[in-house]
């Protein structure tokens, strides 16, 4: 029924679905539920066990052309890592970054701004942990508030979606410019917030931060959702969306029908009933351990998409023909931890789409 | 006192990862929503064999069902949201609107035995000020309209005598408000041969669910189970056209009674492109469509996500010549059933709509496809696209066909 049908949706599966839609492929995209994708701080990083390739640079181009096209697009170049803030303090080393991050510089000032109903983004614990990976910064730190009553606990996400809004983003430059003037604080060479940029009107954050406050701006990834990850998903899910690929959400596959070294049928499972969904191709992007396309048990890891035999390190011992891993579902062999970073992904993902052409 | 009931798989899985919260239309927009994480497998958490701590923001809560898609454990979110919806309405007590919402059955009976001076009444803006003022009820957001002519009056068949035999559950929309997408269905299937008959049925209860009137919704899903049954024994299918209802009756009634017969009924039941798409896989469908020459954008209700059956309307629409047909991969549409309707949610109601919106008239289709009438009320309102149920293109492509042969 499908020329494709992928398995997962997280940045790899998401990643496969458009690009074999690229390609005039008929896809379906069976999940659960979402990818490690939201979980992630949305920059692309390098966990691969093995060196980069050619084929890395030309994926990771590939993944910038796409990002481009869908108006959000990812700095960085392949082969030069950066070092970027997180939400810590601590810097973190990372291959592409959106636009709204800029790499941390090795001195000068910089200024750390905490929104007060953040709770999980505290500006004196990002500067002492900072001041100690970068010595000769000077970092100063404040806190504004998003002058909002919420019956909840707010997070990066809530406080992103905020500063969509021109009126919020006003009352928080505000407050910050009155507190520097008031503390008298130098001009700083970078601003570092939380992962909160706005979502939808980060373009418009990120131009009216760096304008108002005279100097770049930065965001900073910590507990999730981070804003940046958010942006991610919500394009590539869209961009699938509108490229045709039917998504069977809510659904678990619980097994696939192998005959002569070929997945005929994968099972899966809805609310109503257990059925079949049949694709000339598949590709799994399920998850390692942490998405759930693995289990560890004593005996080393476990697939729990097709139910067939794998190694310790949750490789097929025998890998059906018309099957291709893509993302953390290639086992520990490849990855650290089974956790792909984002480049893996995005290469093993262009890996197996080019190879559907062959 | 409170359902403490909760079907497998455990709310104990969820690891608090935030999916949930970020794919719910109501806390993205609003801060006064606790978000279904934190009203759902946490809250449980806390109350689990311990004191019941009810929890008014769940008030708030529309049950989409977006939760249970995005969650990757597996925790069936909206079922603990519904379960705090009825204790709360248990306990809090249920507004008098509230009430006649949930009813929405038999205000579509008496709205429509009156419905010409329903529907003015409905329209004119003193009557829609006096109903904000007295009930709560919005007098910006328009309400569909009722049709004297009503489903039950038109089709009265109770049996089918042809090879594949189809119980048709049609919902109160196309019952009451819709007759035309009912009865364009059972054309549908006149030109593939499938008699329908419909049997004794009543409203699917998920206006009550997501009222808390979770006895009464409850009431309704054992007469329907019990009524379809029948049919589905004697080797019926169970075909739906509204994608609500057919959430009811394929999921809900699992989750809410747990019930054998639940079950039972659930495996029967089709959404009706997802039958015309496993008739066609079968080689069944009749595909003798006329051309159309269409660019149409489809809006996928949150109900229909939630079946787990990829894009079926999409894929029938594009069996037909000439049409050409998109996704405008919009989010939720803020109607959400009763919900718009109500006063106190109206900016968070259009709030939600003004993503779908923008989505729809980005696309900038001819016009719009959906299977849900209570999201066309909204895409009605808040696009410049008419909005077409599937079915009533399908008839027409059918009859267009047969007219030139």
């Amino acid at each position: 029924m499908y020329d494709v049908v992928v398995v997962g949706q997280g940045l790899s599966g998401l990643l496969s679905a458009i690009w074999a839609g690229e390609q005039g492929k008929k896809v379906a995209l069976v999940s659960k539920g979402t990818g490690k994708l939201l979980q992630s701080t949305g920059f692309m990083d390098f966990y691969g066990k093995k060196p980069a390739t050619e084929m890395t640079k030309e994926a990771v181009d590939k993944f910038k052309q796409l990002m481009t096209k869908l108006n959000l697009p990812y700095l960085g170049d392949f082969g030069s890592k950066v070092s970027v803030v997180t939400g810590s303090g601590y810097l973190k080393e990372t291959i592409l970054y959106p636009e709204t991050v800029v790499p941390v510089p090795d001195s000068g000032r910089v200024l750390v701004v905490g929104f007060t109903e953040i709770a999980d983004f505290q500006p004196a614990f990002v500067k002492g942990n900072l001041e100690r990976e970068r010595p000769e910064l000077v970092v100063d730190t404040l806190t504004v508030s998003l002058e909002q009553k919420s019956l909840r606990t707010m997070t990066q996400l809530d406080a992103a979606r905020l500063l969509d809004k021109k009126e919020n983003r006003a009352k928080v430059l505000k407050q910050i410019k009155a507190q520097m003037q008031k503390r008298n604080l130098g001009q700083p060479e970078l601003y570092i917030f939380p992962a909160s940029l706005g979502i939808e009107n980060w373009r418009t954050v990120l131009q009216e931060f760096s304008v108002e406050l005279g100097a770049p701006v930065t965001e900073a990834p910590g507990m999730p959702p981070n804003a940046p990850a958010v942006r991610l998903f919500e394009s590539l899910r869209k961009a699938a969306i509108r490229m045709g690929t039917r998504f069977y959400s809510d659904t678990e596959v619980i097994g696939s029908h192998v005959e002569e070294n070929l997945v005929r049928s994968l099972k899966i499972q809805t609310s109503n009933h257990t059925t079949e969904i049949i694709g000339r191709t598949y590709i799994i992007a399920a998850g390692g351990v942490l998405g759930g396309g693995h289990v560890m048990t004593a005996q080393g890891l476990k697939d729990t998409v097709l139910g067939l035999e794998t190694d310790a390190y949750g490789q097929y011992s025998v890998c059906p023909e018309n099957v291709l891993l893509v993302g953390a579902s290639r086992g520990t062999k490849e990855l650290h931890c089974g956790i792909t970073g984002g480049v893996s992904a995005i290469q093993s993902s262009y890996e197996s789409v080019l190879s559907l052409t062959k | 006192m409170h359902n403490t009931l909760y079907p497998k798989p455990s709310f104990d899985q969820c690891i608090k990862c935030n999916a949930c919260v970020i794919d719910c239309p109501v806390s993205n927009v609003s801060l006064d929503f606790g978000g279904p994480k934190h009203l759902g497998p946490e809250l449980k958490r806390l109350i689990e064999n311990n004191e019941y701590i009810d929890d008014s923001r769940i008030d708030l809560c529309t049950l989409c069902g977006n939760c249970d898609l995005s969650c990757p454990e597996n925790v069936q979110v909206s079922t603990l949201l519904a379960f705090s919806k009825e204790a709360h309405a248990e306990i809090a007590g249920t507004k008098f609107r509230d009430f006649v919402l949930a009813n929405a059955e038999t205000v579509g009976k008496l709205a429509s035995v009156f419905a010409p001076i329903t529907n003015l009444a409905l329209k004119m803006k003193p009557v829609r000020k006096i109903m904000e003022g007295v009930m709560g009820l919005d007098s910006e957001r328009l309400f569909p309209s009722y049709r004297f002519k009503n489903f039950n009056r038109i089709y009265k068949k109770k049996t089918a005598n042809t090879k594949r035999k189809v119980a048709y559950y049609a919902g109160c929309y196309a019952t009451y408000n819709a007759p035309e997408i009912a009865e364009a269905f059972v054309k549908v299937m006149e030109y593939n041969g499938i008699e329908v008959a419909k049997p004794d049925q009543k409203c699917c209860g998920i206006p009550m669910f997501a009222n808390g009137q979770m006895k009464q919704g409850k009431k309704n899903a054992e007469y329907n189970i019990n009524s379809f049954l029948e049919y589905t024994r004697q080797g019926y299918d169970v075909v739906v056209t509204c994608t609500s209802c057919t959430l009811a009756l394929k999921k809900e009634y699992i989750m809410y009674l747990q019930s054998e017969g639940a079950h039972e009924l659930a495996r029967h039941v089709y959404d009706a492109d997802e039958y015309l798409r496993m008739l066609h896989a079968e080689g069944e469908l009749n595909t003798n469509f006329a051309e159309m020459n269409v660019k149409a954008g489809y809006y996928a209700p949150c109900h229909m996500k939630s079946q787990g059956i990829g894009n079926p309307a999409m894929d029938i629409l594009s069996l037909i010549p000439g049409y050409e047909i998109t996704d405008v991969a919009a989010g939720c549409c803020g109607q959400c059933g009763t919900y718009g309707f109500k006063k106190e949610k109206q900016d968070i109601s259009l709030s939600i709509g003004k993503s779908m919106a923008e989505a729809v008239e980005e696309v900038n289709a001819d016009y719009t496809v959906t299977e849900c009438g209570m999201c066309k009320n909204a895409l009605d309102q808040l696009t410049s696209k008419k909005t077409i149920h599937p079915m009533i293109v399908l008839a027409e492509a059918y009859e267009k066909a047969e007219k030139r042969s």
